[in-house]
């Protein structure tokens, strides 16, 4: 999306130079496809919360680096966003989800009504069960091409790898996916 | 088209579409009926995940309130360069551990160095650091250019030659004498060749050395000729060819 990378390039150059609402633009911009990335993984919405947070420090402590790399923003972004979710389950020791039931009741002020929390909550851990049955690879190129909305162009600078192969990638893991859906149902 | 790439744009042309209810997946199969095995767990697949989107969005206000907590946050958090984070990465023990480990490891690894080169002197044939040593005098001899210090190089190898053959009586490893003694000879002649070569280049520099080479030599014998008196018959095979060779040493000095 070259119109996405002019508009983030601008506000970059604005928050090399210190400009703190720019980088606020930015976070904005990419705020909710790196939190969607992030919970899609993680089976609490305050670590995703945080660990969104921590994604965007990491950002802007690296601004000057990423300037030297070349690599659309929304991929240096996501790249911050994986080493940040391996680490999150470095410290964490454990990558299994939890029952709904035991999730904390963690209610922020302008939360939905509680039924849509426990019904959203419901389709969340039917997700994270289903993707966690998959590779780690296959994971990942669901979670950002579908979950988080990347392009193939996009999702193949985040994994590094061409876009021919992310296609190939994305196309047997639906096929996974699909057969993990039937067991599951 | 490859199969990959079709199926990918017709799920990203559809899956909206039928995530919102304006397209089922039988309609979109019907529009590609040659490929609807392919396409069809994909697709499902695809609307699994296009609505399971909606599960894992923020909160409402997550994002206003926590932009002001991040431009707050970043106020006190310059950007740092690569220099500063390299910096910052390691604390002054790690400094320290940085600098002290290599320099442990490479003492180390020169100990363990400088221990095997010393038994590899010290070895006599049958040692396995025996051909070790072998290696390192030929190296010393590769790297020996001037030819007066080459010769005596080559002197020092030669009566390292006879002490060991003496060892080898004396310890009763009467099995290597024969090879022993056939290695005694090789590096006769090549001092032999090396005094020769010395005395063409720098005549009367070669006295000295040949007075000590047929010392040597001379020595051998009659240390040689003791031992085979102590020594069981099996061994006076190769003692003779000892004998001989030194002998002959001596014979060519003179």
């Amino acid at each position: 999306m070259p119109g996405r990378q002019d508009k983030d390039y601008e506000l970059i150059k604005k928050a090399q130079h210190g400009d703190h609402s720019a980088f606020g633009d930015l976070y904005e911009n990419h705020a909710p496809s790196i939190f969607r990335y992030l919970y899609a993984h993680l089976d609490n919405q305050m670590d995703a919360e945080d660990l969104t947070g921590e994604v965007f420090l990491k950002a802007w402590q690296s601004l000057p680096k990423y300037t030297e790399r070349g690599v659309p923003f929304l991929a240096f972004l996501f790249r911050i966003a994986r080493n940040t979710l391996v680490d999150h389950y470095r410290q964490n020791n454990r990558q299994e989800s939890k029952d709904p039931e035991e999730m904390d009741g963690y209610r922020a002020e302008g939360n939905p009504e509680p039924v849509d929390v426990i019904g959203s909550q419901i389709e969340h851990q039917k997700l994270l069960r289903l993707l966690q049955k998959l590779r780690p690879d296959y994971q990942t190129v669901l979670t950002l091409r579908f979950i988080s909305e990347l392009s193939p162009e996009e999702t193949s600078q985040v994994m590094k790898r061409s876009v021919g192969a992310i296609r190939v990638l994305q196309h047997r893991a639906l096929a996974d996916l699909r057969k993990e859906m039937d067991k599951v149902s | 088209m490859k199969i990959e790439r079709q199926v990918d744009q017709i799920i990203n042309e559809n899956v909206t579409a039928i995530a919102a209810g304006d397209e089922s997946v039988e309609s979109i199969l019907a529009r590609y009926p040659k490929i609807e095995a392919e396409l069809r767990p994909r697709l499902e697949a695809a609307i699994l995940l296009q609505q399971a989107r909606y599960s894992v969005a923020t909160r409402p206000g997550f994002i206003h309130d926590s932009r002001k907590y991040l431009e707050t946050k970043i106020v006190s958090m310059p950007p740092r360069y690569s220099w500063q984070r390299i910096i910052m990465r390691y604390t002054p023990q790690r400094w320290v551990f940085n600098l002290i480990a290599p320099v442990i490891v490479l003492l180390m690894l020169a100990l363990v160095v400088n221990s095997t080169l010393l038994t590899a002197r010290l070895s006599i044939p049958g040692d396995p650091l025996f051909s070790t040593k072998l290696l390192i005098e030929d190296i010393q001899l590769a790297f020996t250019l001037n030819q007066v210090d080459k010769t005596n190089l080559q002197m020092q190898q030669t009566q390292e030659r006879t002490l060991e053959f003496v060892e080898l009586v004396m310890e009763g490893d009467y099995d290597y004498l024969p090879a022993a003694a056939g290695r005694m000879e090789a590096e006769i002649i090549a001092s032999l060749h090396a005094l020769n070569t010395v005395s063409m280049n720098s005549p009367g520099v070669e006295l000295t050395m040949v007075a000590k080479l047929s010392d040597t030599l001379t020595n051998e014998i009659q240390m040689l000729n003791m031992l085979k008196a102590t020594s069981p018959n099996s061994a006076h095979a190769g003692i003779n060819l000892a004998i001989q060779v030194a002998r002959s040493g001596v014979l060519a000095l003179h």
